[in-house]
């Protein structure tokens, strides 16, 4: 076919234009910093244009670099090392073009690819304006591509290139595949959206950079990269969640959360880029934090590079830890030589990074910010210390040691319970120092809401407490003929005070500080949106929307913390009251998870692309009503090089808000005949609410993109 | 305006010293070492009854599940050794768990059985098929086939 020589011609050439296109592009980005630093200083317009103009140069070249890879997976080039690494000829289309991203080599392609889009975006916003600021940041952008354009060219030790072939012209019959694992659409979407969030990231640092290499420290490079910051703090939010959401759908566990050092390292400029957003809001209206300012959006970048450290140097042990070679000690080096010069920067410029305002009294609102990033910044250096304790101890002791997920569950605990407190209280407490007029006005009846929401919610746990109980003394009755049933009050006393177990403060403390929040901020809404129905003699619900239109910076902020509040609901109920149970069973068995009962009824096979998949069809019935069957399985791949690979292919369902969650062991080959077939069943309450949470957090960050410009002189505060 | 500047000094004082406070003697509390088999044998009687992490490779042929009693079986083996730690887990078997394949066990160490009753168990993922780089591409990747 005319068609397969045409495409084999192609294929023969494309790898040889991608690395070219790498190695071009390496000159392009230097002629970039060149041709701006030199037009900086010189004040020459032809060259600030031709430094701009290389900058769109390389994100062409990166661009074609990034097409001929992609081409490569889609043509099935197993002459290049790295498809056959991560495809394979089976492997549906989706999974050739985001396997891309499913080695080291590509995703560090695919970044820097990023970078070179939010490198061209920032000149085409530039466009009209010629600003300086924006040439200054594209110095600091373009500083950052060339560091990822030197590591993808291969020509750095423990580094192979993208296009690398095979010697001696070898072509392999086909790829080992992508794992199983990653071949899942949250895992087609949940990296790519991580790198964009992280290479946005890029953008306000580079901003900051810019202010630091022109001397122009006041508010326009936070108001000029607002945006950025906050479509990288969007899209970070749904990485982050499409990770866990991966992780609770394939891995079989359960869960969606087990602070692993990968999860961490994507967590951490999360929390940053938080406090960032809240003082940089400090800086434009009281002219105060802009060295902490600096400071912090430096560190979100660089915690965004030290995840590629952690992952890849081999120094943390982690079950994301990917293959280890040199790449980490480069991202490292390179963390401390950007963070040197960085300091110079910021003692070169101390003068004008100093304060013109200070904090005039620890109860009011530029305090409870500060204290906000406090927390922020002091959960990041908790999580970074659990995290790093591997070496921290082997530096200390000698011996390598290591903290398992409880230790960050009741650690961040306490300061997570003060954040969410401070997302109520921050909106409502009045400026420079709160008044008892203010604490009355606005703190009183969120506190008495709280507390009676707390009161209902220990009666609840105590009735939950009751239930476990009663059914616990019933099977020992029934065990045991001769044990008394205990008097019925004693066991409502015994409830209520939890005998004989924690008493669930921290539940108790959330859900007071959760009601706290919505009223706190609900009341917010009511008072601004009563207002303008006044003023504009309209009704209620428009004065609402044009509250919104009016200032959308603050109240998408507002919506973002009730979004908050609804995640911590959620992290409440799934991590702190989800049932497990274990057993084996028979064709026919049955078992008991919470309310519900559980029958294994028959087996089923189907079949995929490149995978066979077996599981079983389990009726459940509440009460001896059937309420749905679901159908647990395991998936069996069968990739080129690897043997067989199975994979847990969970069955979920959702009752309400909550979830019933079975993940099934090896199918035995005589499971028709009495064979056993292990079944782990969760009950997962509230989980649908971590969800629910995270698209109200989204839909409140879209709601605060929206404004176009913030002046200082506008009420900009959330 | 001194006085004020003393109150937010404090005040930073006592919110950073909580959490030194509250993480140093967390640490204290969770930490448990990291070891290889060959380590933990060394270090068998001291560990005993221990919480520890060990980090190594599935010892080939060693992995039996008893369906019967929910209990998976196997042992950890040094990834360039021989020594090994046996390992008892009653909860399914995760993905990727394969003979030779990276796992790390975090459990109570029973010196005299030379045991570890697994509260957690984890393979490494995601691209456990990329290699580690090496200096020859071909020769590396042709053991593969």
């Amino acid at each position: 076919m005319w068609i397969d020589g045409l495409l084999a011609s192609i294929q023969g050439v494309t790898p040889e234009l991608g690395q070219a296109a790498i190695w071009v592009s390496m000159f392009s980005a230097i002629w970039a910093i060149a041709a701006l630093g030199i037009g900086l200083q010189l004040k020459k317009i032809g060259l600030l244009k031709s430094g701009r103009n290389a900058v769109i140069a390389t994100f062409v070249l990166i661009s074609i670099a990034t097409g001929a890879l992609i081409f490569g997976f889609v043509t099935d080039d197993f002459s290049l090392r790295y498809v056959v690494e991560v495809s394979s000829a089976a492997q549906p289309l989706l999974y050739k073009i985001t396997a891309l991203w499913g080695g080291m080599s590509g995703s560090l392609l695919f970044w820097l690819w990023l970078l070179t889009v939010g490198g061209a975006l920032v000149v085409w916003q530039n466009r009209k304006a010629s600003d300086t600021l924006s040439d200054y940041a594209l110095i600091a952008i373009t500083i950052v591509q060339l560091f990822f354009i030197v590591v993808v060219t291969g020509a750095v030790h423990g580094v192979y290139s993208p296009f690398e072939r095979y010697a001696n012209g070898l072509v392999m019959p086909d790829g080992k595949g992508l794992n199983p694992l990653l071949q899942t659409p949250s895992m087609a979407f949940h990296p790519p959206t991580l790198y964009i969030g992280w290479i946005s990231l890029t953008v306000p640092f580079a901003f900051a950079m810019g202010a630091l290499f022109s001397g122009r420290i006041a508010s326009d490079w936070t108001l000029r990269s607002r945006r950025w910051m906050l479509f990288s703090w969007i899209v970070l939010t749904v990485g982050i969640t499409l990770g866990g959401h991966w992780a609770y759908q394939e891995l079989g566990w359960g869960g969606y959360w087990a602070w692993d050092p990968v999860e961490n390292a994507s967590f951490m400029p999360w929390l940053l880029g938080t406090a960032y957003l809240h003082s940089v809001m400090i800086q434009e209206k009281r002219n105060m934090l802009k060295l902490w300012n600096i400071l912090l959006i430096t560190l979100a970048f660089q915690f965004t590079l030290l995840g590629t450290f952690i992952t890849r140097s081999g120094v943390i042990s982690s079950v994301h830890s990917f293959a280890q070679s040199d790449i980490g000690w480069y991202f490292l080096g390179f963390i401390l030589a950007s963070t040197a010069g960085i300091v110079l920067l910021i003692v070169y410029r101390w003068q004008r990074l100093k304060s013109a305002n200070r904090l005039e009294s620890l109860l009011s609102r530029e305090s409870a910010f500060v204290l906000n990033n406090w927390l922020l910044v002091g959960l990041t250096m908790i999580i970074l210390w659990g995290t790093l304790w591997p070496i921290i101890s082997e530096a200390i002791s000698g011996e390598k040691a290591t903290v398992p997920e409880s230790f960050f569950n009741k650690v961040v605990i306490i300061p997570g319970l003060l954040l969410l407190f401070l997302t109520g209280a921050g909106p409502i407490i009045s400026w420079k120092k709160i008044t008892l007029n203010n604490f009355r006005r606005m703190f009183v009846l969120p506190i008495i809401y709280g507390l009676v929401a707390a009161g209902v919610a220990w009666l609840f746990l105590a009735y939950r407490t009751y239930t476990i109980n009663v059914a616990a003394e019933e099977d020992m009755a029934t065990a045991v003929s001769d044990v008394a049933t205990p008097n019925f009050f004693v066991q409502v006393w015994e409830s209520l005070i939890f005998k004989d177990q924690p008493i669930p403060i921290y539940s108790l403390l959330c859900v007071f500080a959760s009601v706290f929040v919505v009223v706190a901020i609900v009341a917010e809404f009511y008072r601004g949106a009563k207002l303008r129905t006044k003023r504009q003699q309209t009704s209620f619900f428009n004065g609402l929307i044009n509250l919104i239109q009016r200032n959308k910076r603050r109240y998408g902020g507002y919506i973002i913390h009730i979004g908050i509040v609804i995640v911590y609901i959620g992290i409440m109920g799934s991590k702190g009251y989800f049932l497990l149970e274990s057993k084996s069973l028979q064709l026919g068995d049955s078992m008991e998870v919470g309310a519900y009962q559980f029958t294994v009824e028959n087996t089923f096979r189907e079949q995929g692309e490149n995978y066979d998949q077996v599981g079983i069809i389990v009726d459940v019935e509440k009460d001896g009503k059937h309420v749905t069957k679901m159908k647990p399985a395991r998936n069996y791949y069968f990739t080129a090089g690897q043997g067989e690979t199975d994979t847990i292919e969970s069955a979920i369902h959702a009752i309400g808000l909550n979830d019933i969650y079975i993940a099934i062991g090896d199918l035995p080959p005589n499971l028709d005949d009495g064979g056993l077939v292990n079944v782990q069943i969760y009950q997962n309450p509230l989980i649908k609410v971590v969800w629910i949470g995270v698209f109200v957090m989204v839909l409140g960050g879209l709601v605060a993109i929206a404004q176009k410009h913030v002046h200082k002189s506008q009420e900009a505060m959330a | 305006m001194k006085k004020r500047r003393l109150k937010v000094m404090a005040a930073s004082a006592i919110l950073l010293t909580s959490f030194v406070v509250l993480v140093l003697s967390m640490t204290k509390k969770e930490s448990m070492p990291e070891l290889t088999p060959s380590q933990l044998i060394v270090s068998a009687e001291t560990l005993n009854n221990q919480n520890v992490q060990l980090v190594g490779a599935i010892s080939e042929g060693s992995s039996k599940w008893d369906a019967a009693n929910f209990e998976l079986t196997f042992a950890v083996r040094e990834l360039e050794g021989s020594e090994k730690v046996n390992i008892v887990y009653n909860r399914l078997k995760p993905d990727n768990f394969t003979d030779g394949g990276n796992v790390y066990v975090e459990g109570v160490y029973d010196a005299e059985k030379n045991l570890i009753v697994a509260t957690d168990l984890q393979t490494k993922c995601a691209s456990k098929y990329e290699e580690a780089v090496s200096s020859d591409p071909a020769s590396s990747s042709l053991q593969q086939y």
